[in-house]
C-alpha cells in the first residue's frame, strides 16, 4: 500500500468552516523556479558530449554518441536534446559543467540527500530552498508535482506541498479540518500554518483547474502531462514562487543507448513546449529552469552496455532572462585527473544554489562564506 | 504539594509512557508527584518478545564474498530482514507492559543514532536495541562506555574504519558533537585527538561483535582537552565526563523531551545537569528531578509538546479500543508519519517537536484518525470497551488541553471519541 492509496481509503469528515484567504489569488511572482531533478544519476557525458576528446571515445566504445550537436568549442548537446536547440540560438540556455561537491557519495539516497539538504554531512533535515525562500504564513513557496517528496522544500519552514498529482491531493485535502481558531499555542499555531497552507493549494488547484489552458501541445508523457499542469498553475497566477518535477529512469546500469536517448527526448520536448508556453503567456522572463541529478556516471563504460554511479555532472538552466554559454569548466577525462573512475568536480552544486538565491531572487546566500554565485543570471 | 488530579496523571503519564492507557491514569489518582513518580519509574523485569530470524553476520559475510550474485542475494535478505525487525519493535512498542522503559529506549536511539540503512545488519541493529533497551533507564556513563564498543556503532560511525596511519574522525565527531558535550564546547583538535585514541577499535566480522586490533591502535602522544598523554578509548570518554557541560546537554535534551519545545532557563539545565552529575551520570535520578520539577508540571508548558508519530500511532492503539492493525501496515504508517524506526533521517535523529508535522505528514496524520474512528463493523464493538465515564473525563482523558474546534452536541462515546482525535489538540500532548 502507498501513501496514496492510504489516503484514500480514509473515510470523510464533514466539509463545514471556511476556507482561509490570506491569499491573493491571482497573483504571479516575479522570479519563478522549475527544478527538474534527473532521477537515478543522470550521464552527463552522453548529455553534454566533449565530442573531440579521444579519452570519450575510448572510454565508452558502444555508448559514446557521434552525432551530437556542436554546442561550442569541443562540446556537443545529444541529438535527442535537439528541440532545445533554438533556445540555445536565442541565448537563453546556459550549461554549467563538471557540477558536484567533494568526497562525493555514490549512494542514491546518500548523494540525492545532499543535493537537496545542500549539506555533505547528513546533518541537516531542511531542504535548501527552506534556507533561501522566506517562511510563509498560509502561502506557499512551492509546490513538488508527482513524488511525495518534499525534497528541497522539506523542513519546518519549508512551506511546499508535494502531491503525486492535484486531483488526487484535492480528494486528501478533503478530509483535513478547514475551520479557524485562534491560539496562543506555538505547536498549534505551527499546526493551523500548515492546514492553512494546505488549503491554500487545494483552493487555488481547484480555480487553476478550471482556469484556462495553454494552447501549446505537451508531450503526452508523464512527464509532459507535469509540465503542462505547472504552466496551467503559472499562467493562472498560482502565487508559487517553485515548481518541482521529476523525470525518472536515469539509473542505467545496463543496455543504456535507447534508454537514455529516450529520456533526453522526453526531456528536450518537455521543456521546449513548456518555455513556447511561456513564451505565448508572456511570462518567458519571469522563469528559470535547472535540472538536477544525485550524480553524474563512471567515465568507463560498464561491461553490460551501462554505465555504474559517478560523480560530477553538466547541469542545464534556461529561461528569458539566462544569459545562455557554457560555464565552469569540463573536468579533464585523463586517467590520471579521475578520481576513482570519475569526473572531478569544477563548480561546487552550492554555486547554483547561491546563484538562484542571490541573482535570482535577490536574497541572502546562506552559503557566502564558501560558494560565490554564477554570471548565469 | 496537593493531590493529583486525574488531568495531572494524564499528563504524567502521556509525556512518559506510550499513550494515557485508562487505568495506567486511574491508578496515579489522589497521589503526590513523588509518589506518583516513584511508582512510575519502579523498575521491573523488561520482557522482550521472542527475537526475529535474522541471519548472522558470518553467514551474510560469506554469502557476499561469494560472488557478485551472492551480494546481491545478502542485500536482499537484509532488507527483508530489515523489515522483519523494524515489524518487530513496533510489536513491542505496542504491547508492551514497561512502556516508559520503551518510551526511553526510542529516546536513546535518537540520542546515540544508527542505521539500517548504513549498517545494512539487521542483527547488529537488535543487539543495539537490547543496549539501549537494557540501559534505556539504567547509568549514562555505563550506555556511553558501552554504545563507543557496540558493533552497529562501529559500523555507522565508520570506526572500523579508524586506523593507525589513517584516522576516521567520524565516530570521535559525532562523539564530541552530538553524544556529549555539543557543539562550541571542544575544538578540531580535540576531535583528532579522539581519534587516535579510538584507532583499532572494530568489529569482529564473523562473529558480529567488538574487537580490539593492537596493530591497528596508534599509540602515539596526543593533546585532548588540555591533557597531553597516550589514551585508550575508555580513558577519552571518562575525561570527556569530566565536563559539567556533558550532564547539561543531556539535561536540555530531558527538557525537549518531556518539558517543552522552547529554550530552557539556563538556571535550570545547571541545576539538572549538577543532579545528574552528582548521581554518578544515573539516568532515573535525572528523570526524577525533571518530572518532579515545577517546570514539568507548569500550565504554560501543558499540551505545548507534538505527539511523535509513535506517541500518535501506538500511544492511541494503547489507549483506545480500536482493532490493532498489522504490524506491517502500523511500520508503514509510522514511515509515513516520518518516523521509520531503525531508520532515522540523519545523525542526529528526528528533529522532532513542531517538525514533526509538515504538509505531507499532516495530511497523513489526519487520514489516520479518520480511518481509526469512522464507523464499520469492527468499530462497532469499540462503543462497549470504552472507559465508563463522564463526557468531561473523557475530554481531559484524551487531550491535554480543551479543544479547539466545537464539540459534537448529539450523545454518543463514540462520536465523542472520534470528535476528539479529530480535534488538532488530539496531536499534542
Amino acid at each position: 500500500m502507498n501513501r496514496r492509496e492510504f489516503l484514500q481509503y480514509s473515510s470523510l469528515i464533514p466539509l463545514a468552516g471556511m476556507m482561509p484567504n490570506a491569499f491573493a489569488a491571482g497573483q504571479t511572482p516575479g522570479q519563478i523556479v522549475l527544478l527538474v531533478e534527473l532521477k537515478g544519476g543522470n550521464d552527463g557525458l552522453n548529455t553534454l558530449i566533449p565530442f573531440r576528446d579521444d579519452n570519450y571515445h575510448r572510454a565508452r566504445p558502444k555508448l559514446r554518441v557521434k552525432n551530437g550537436i556542436p554546442l561550442k568549442d569541443n562540446m556537443a548537446m545529444n541529438p535527442y536534446l535537439k528541440q532545445l536547440l533554438p533556445l540555445w540560438k536565442e541565448g537563453n540556455m546556459a550549461w554549467v559543467q563538471g557540477v558536484g561537491y567533494n568526497k562525493p557519495s555514490r549512494s542514491h539516497f546518500h548523494s540525492i540527500d545532499v543535493w537537496e539538504t545542500a549539506s555533505t554531512r547528513n546533518d541537516e533535515q531542511r531542504g535548501w530552498l527552506s534556507r533561501v525562500l522566506p517562511a510563509q504564513q498560509n502561502s506557499l513557496n512551492g509546490i513538488v508535482l508527482g513524488d511525495n517528496n518534499l525534497g528541497p522544500m522539506g523542513g519546518e519552514n519549508g512551506s511546499a506541498v508535494a502531491m503525486e498529482d492535484p486531483k488526487t491531493f484535492l480528494r486528501q485535502t478533503k478530509y483535513l479540518n478547514k475551520k479557524q481558531f485562534k491560539t496562543s499555542n506555538p505547536s498549534l499555531a505551527h499546526m493551523l500554518n500548515v492546514q492553512n497552507q494546505i488549503n491554500t493549494a487545494a483552493q487555488e488547484l481547484g480555480r487553476v483547474y478550471r482556469g484556462r489552458r495553454s494552447l501549446v501541445r505537451f508531450p503526452t508523457s508523464r512527464f509532459g502531462r507535469k509540465l503542462e499542469l505547472i504552466t496551467q498553475m503559472i499562467v493562472n497566477g498560482m502565487n508559487t514562487p517553485v515548481y518541482k518535477v521529476s523525470l525518472e529512469g536515469f539509473d542505467t546500469h545496463a543496455a543504456q543507448v535507447d534508454q537514455h536517448n529516450n529520456l533526453m527526448n522526453h526531456l528536450g520536448g518537455g521543456l521546449r513546449a513548456f518555455s513556447d508556453a511561456m513564451k505565448k503567456a508572456g511570462m518567458w522572463d519571469k522563469v528559470l529552469i535547472m535540472t538536477y541529478s544525485e550524480f553524474g556516471r563512471r567515465v568507463a563504460e560498464n561491461n553490460s552496455a551501462g554505465t555504474d554511479h559517478g560523480a560530477a555532472a553538466p547541469q542545464l538552466i534556461m529561461g528569458g532572462r539566462v544569459r545562455g554559454g557554457m560555464y565552469g569548466k569540463q573536468p579533464s577525462l585523463a586517467a590520471d585527473k579521475l578520481y576513482d573512475g570519475d569526473l572531478v568536480h569544477n563548480v561546487d552544486f552550492r554555486e547554483l544554489y547561491a546563484t538562484l538565491a542571490q541573482r535570482w531572487w535577490r536574497r541572502p546566500n546562506p552559503w557566502g562564506n564558501q560558494h560565490r554565485p554564477l554570471p548565469f543570471v | 504539594m496537593g493531590r493529583l488530579s486525574f488531568s495531572d496523571t494524564r499528563h504524567l503519564v502521556a509525556r512518559t509512557a506510550l499513550g494515557q492507557e485508562w487505568n495506567g491514569v486511574k491508578a496515579l489518582e489522589g497521589k503526590s508527584r513523588g509518589e506518583a513518580v516513584q511508582i512510575l519509574l519502579k523498575p521491573a523485569p523488561l520482557k522482550t518478545p521472542p527475537l526475529p530470524a535474522l541471519t548472522p553476520w558470518a553467514k551474510v559475510n560469506r554469502m557476499s564474498q561469494q560472488s557478485g550474485l551472492g551480494r546481491k542475494r545478502a542485500r536482499k535478505m537484509m532488507k527483508v530482514e530489515g523489515e522483519r525487525l523494524k515489524r518487530w519493535w513496533m510489536k513491542h512498542l505496542l504491547y508492551t507492559d514497561t512502556p516508559i522503559n520503551e518510551h526511553m529506549t526510542l529516546f536513546w536511539a535518537n540520542h546515540f543514532t544508527s542505521s539500517l540503512e548504513k549498517v545494512e545488519q539487521p542483527r547488529l541493529m537488535y543487539l543495539q536495541n537490547q543496549l539501549l533497551r537494557k540501559n534505556a533507564i539504567g547509568n549514562y556513563r555505563i550506555l556511553l562506555h558501552a554504545i563507543a564498543k557496540d558493533p552497529a556503532m562501529l559500523v555507522y560511525l565508520d570506526g572500523n574504519e579508524n586506523v593507525k596511519g589513517s584516522p576516521n574522525e567520524n565516530f570521535a565527531r559525532e562523539l564530541l558533537e552530538l553524544f556529549t558535550l555539543g557543539r562550541g564546547h571542544y575544538t578540531e583538535a580535540d576531535i583528532k585527538a579522539a581519534a587516535v585514541a579510538f584507532t583499532g577499535w572494530g568489529t569482529d566480522r564473523n562473529r558480529g561483535s567488538y574487537v580490539f586490533d593492537n596493530e591497528k591502535h596508534d599509540s602515539k602522544r596526543v593533546t585532548f582537552m588540555g591533557r597531553t598523554g597516550t589514551f585508550s578509548g575508555d580513558q577519552i570518554i571518562d575525561i570527556i565526563l569530566e565536563k559539567p557541560r556533558v550532564a547539561e546537554h543531556i539535561a536540555e535534551k530531558f527538557w525537549k523531551e518531556f518539558v517543552s519545545d522552547s529554550h530552557p532557563d539556563p538556571r535550570i539545565i545547571r541545576n539538572w545537569g549538577a543532579v545528574f552529575r552528582k548521581s554518578n551520570y544515573n539516568i532515573k535520578t535525572l528523570l526524577t528531578e525533571v518530572l518532579n520539577s515545577e517546570s514539568f508540571w507548569s500550565d504554560k508548558h501543558k499540551g505545548t509538546l507534538t505527539k511523535s508519530p509513535i506517541d500518535l500511532l501506538v500511544g492511541t492503539l494503547r489507549s483506545l479500543p480500536f482493532p490493532k492493525l498489522p504490524a506491517g501496515e502500523l511500520v508503514h504508517i509510522s514511515q509515513l508519519l516520518g518516523q521509520d524506526l531503525f531508520d532515522p533521517p540523519t545523525v542526529k535523529g528526528w528533529s522532532g517537536g513542531k517538525t514533526w508535522i509538515d504538509t505531507q505528514t499532516l495530511l497523513v496524520r489526519t487520514s489516520l484518525m479518520n480511518k481509526l474512528t469512522r464507523h464499520s463493523s469492527a468499530s462497532a464493538k469499540v462503543q462497549s470497551y470504552l472507559p465508563k465515564s463522564s463526557g468531561e473525563e473523557v475530554v481531559k482523558w484524551l487531550l491535554p488541553i480543551a479543544p479547539v474546534l466545537p464539540l459534537p452536541t448529539t450523545p454518543g462515546k463514540r462520536r465523542m471519541v472520534r470528535a476528539l482525535m479529530l480535534d488538532p489538540v488530539y496531536q499534542l500532548k
